[in-house]
């Protein structure tokens, strides 16, 4: 099997020119995980993940503390919101370098490079390197425990 | 041809001082470059040989900052800092000014027995997780707890890298350091206070909206690792308490320093590779690099010439010519690393006792204005480097513009009152 056979193909993808509450209301109304931002010929330039987005209200010191078991209230930064002026920001600005896979490449290659680039999600893109899919890590795994041997096919 | 080999070794010196001041080159690096330069340049004109070079470290210094850096390693992971912190917070009942005090008395004092870095390093982040959740800004936390490091670390032999230098140069004991520096700084730092006081009055001035947030921080939650955290405490105790009492026994604080880490070692038995790991190596390279580097300078006769050229300059009182050193100290260590400034200027003062002038007030001089001078610029010491870096990686950066606004004028009120309490107790020195 082939990450083309398992991979979504409805991918929702995002021009550069958005900003960020832009994409912000698209990861709310879609309920995904990330969002390759694409150009004109519909190559994937780059990729805006949810958690770039939360990284903007997220408080300094949860960098800086290991251990945060000792706080239990998170205080005046819960009510924090980013600026509007953040927000209008463009989303190239807080963008990240893609990693995606071509469509032929075999699940357990697939699967490995999530783990390596600590990815959930796995934007597949075509020979002439057009964004066609998008695999979840539930998506990878589920397709390679489906061709694991099983006692009902033997007796078929 | 002695001239030549003199010109050539300052100027080997100078140039590694410019690359550290740029920072071009790690200072490391750099200081072990140009010693390895210096004693090639020194062997080929049969002038410094590899044992001259060997000779020239002080292996006391270096044996009391490795002691003490293994220490620090122990308590490093087990939460003690991060309690204190947390502690102080609790305490301040999100009181801004209230804060501030706390938490810098609580930064100085560490940084009287241990080293500012590691200090700053560790108390910075519960600064800034007790700014946010309170709401307010972190940086005139941030900023005094730099300052007060510094000032805090003149207090004690162990606080701060130049006095240990100094100490082991011209022989001064712990207590000495309690009589001569510890009441000096005590008042320079009052000054300091009331000056980061009235510089950040503006941010100050915020009432956090919600100070109820603190009580939820439990410090004894904070604290993970309490058995470790006991044990090495207690070892701190017992080896600070040498340091009043190694002149009994006829031995080096380098001694009691290694003696107190081996046996927290051996008591905690931890990973030990994890904790070598946390042991600044760097900072003991710097230094034996340093040492080789100003031996080179000695041998080369540079030294000699700086006495020479200060005799001159002893026809002036010597209160005057004590107060002058604590300013050209501190201008020198406001700009580059205080470390090499007191390794190169231990010798001169050592040249100057031999030549009949009364040294035993210029060490004080010398630890003062390495000491307070650091807080100059925003490079001026490695605590203000760290706090700059770590501030680098939030939304409120310590910026050089803002450092000379607030530390600059720190710097140059603490030198002021040292110099005046210096002039003073000058018959005392």
């Amino acid at each position: 099997m082939k990450i083309s056979d398992c991979m979504k193909r409805n991918v929702v993808s995002i021009p550069a020119t958005l900003t960020i509450a832009e994409a912000a209301g698209i990861f709310v109304n879609r309920k995904v995980g990330i969002l390759p931002v694409i150009d004109e010929d519909s190559k994937p330039i780059g990729i805006v993940s949810l958690r770039d987005l939360l990284e903007l209200e997220l408080p300094d010191f949860v960098n800086f503390i290991a251990d945060l078991d000792f706080v239990h209230d998170f205080g005046a930064v819960e009510t924090t919101r980013p600026t509007l002026k953040e927000l209008a920001q463009p989303v190239t600005s807080i963008m990240q370098p893609i990693t995606t896979i071509p469509e032929d490449c075999g699940l357990l290659r697939a699967y490995a490079m999530m783990l390596q680039h600590n990815l959930l999600d796995l934007p597949v893109v075509s020979k002439t390197g057009k964004l066609v899919g998008i695999a979840s890590r539930v998506d990878v795994g589920t397709a390679i425990l489906s061709t694991w041997p099983s006692k009902e096919a033997k007796k078929q | 041809m002695i001239v030549a080999a003199a010109v050539l070794f300052s100027l080997i010196f100078l140039i590694c001082l410019w690359l550290i001041f740029t920072e071009k080159l790690d200072r490391s690096l750099t200081s072990i470059a140009g010693a390895a330069l210096m004693v090639g340049v020194g062997i080929i004109l049969n002038l410094y040989t590899e044992s001259d070079a060997l000779a020239a470290i002080d292996f006391n210094t270096l044996g009391l900052l490795l002691g003490m850096m293994i220490l620090v390693a122990l308590l490093e992971p087990t939460g003690v800092f991060q309690f204190l912190a947390v502690w102080a917070g609790r305490l301040s009942r999100g009181r801004p000014i209230l804060l501030l005090v706390l938490l810098g008395t609580v930064t100085t004092v560490l940084s009287m027995f241990l080293n500012n870095v590691t200090t700053v390093v560790l108390i910075a982040p519960v600064t800034i997780l007790i700014s946010e959740i309170l709401g307010i800004n972190p940086l005139p936390y941030l900023v005094a707890e730099a300052l007060l490091s510094n000032v805090g670390g003149v207090a004690t032999l162990i606080g701060d890298p130049p006095n240990i230098l100094i100490a082991s140069a011209a022989n001064l004991t712990f207590d000495q350091f309690l009589t001569h520096s510890l009441p000096i700084v005590v008042a320079v730092w009052l000054v300091a206070l009331l000056l980061i006081r009235f510089l950040f009055r503006h941010e100050l001035s915020i009432k956090p909206p919600n100070t109820g947030v603190l009580m939820q921080l439990n410090p004894a939650e904070a604290l993970e690792d309490r058995k470790t955290a006991w044990r090495a405490l207690v070892v701190l105790a017992v080896t600070i308490l040498f340091f009043f009492i190694y002149h009994f026994f006829h031995i080096s604080p380098a001694y009691v320093a290694l003696s107190g880490a081996v046996i927290a070692l051996v008591w905690i038995r931890p990973k030990f590779d994890e904790v070598l790991k946390r042991v600044e190596w760097s900072v003991l390279i710097f230094f034996a690099a340093l040492f080789i580097m100003v031996g080179g300078l000695e041998a080369a006769g540079v030294l000699d010439a700086l006495v020479r050229l200060m005799e001159h300059a002893a026809v002036i009182p010597p209160v005057l010519f004590g107060v002058l050193l604590i300013w050209v100290v501190a201008g020198l260590s406001a700009i580059v690393d205080n470390v090499p400034i007191t390794i190169a200027l231990i010798p001169v003062i050592q040249g100057l006792g031999a030549a009949g002038m009364d040294v035993g007030p210029l060490w004080w001089a010398l630890a003062f204005g390495a000491g307070f001078g650091g807080n100059g610029t925003i490079i001026g010491s490695t605590a203000n480097i760290i706090v700059a870096t770590l501030s680098e990686k939030t939304r409120t950066p310590i910026t050089p513009k803002l450092w000379n606004k607030r530390g600059l004028p720190v710097m140059l009120a603490t030198c002021a009152v040292a110099s005046i309490l210096y002039a003073i107790a000058y018959p005392l020195f």
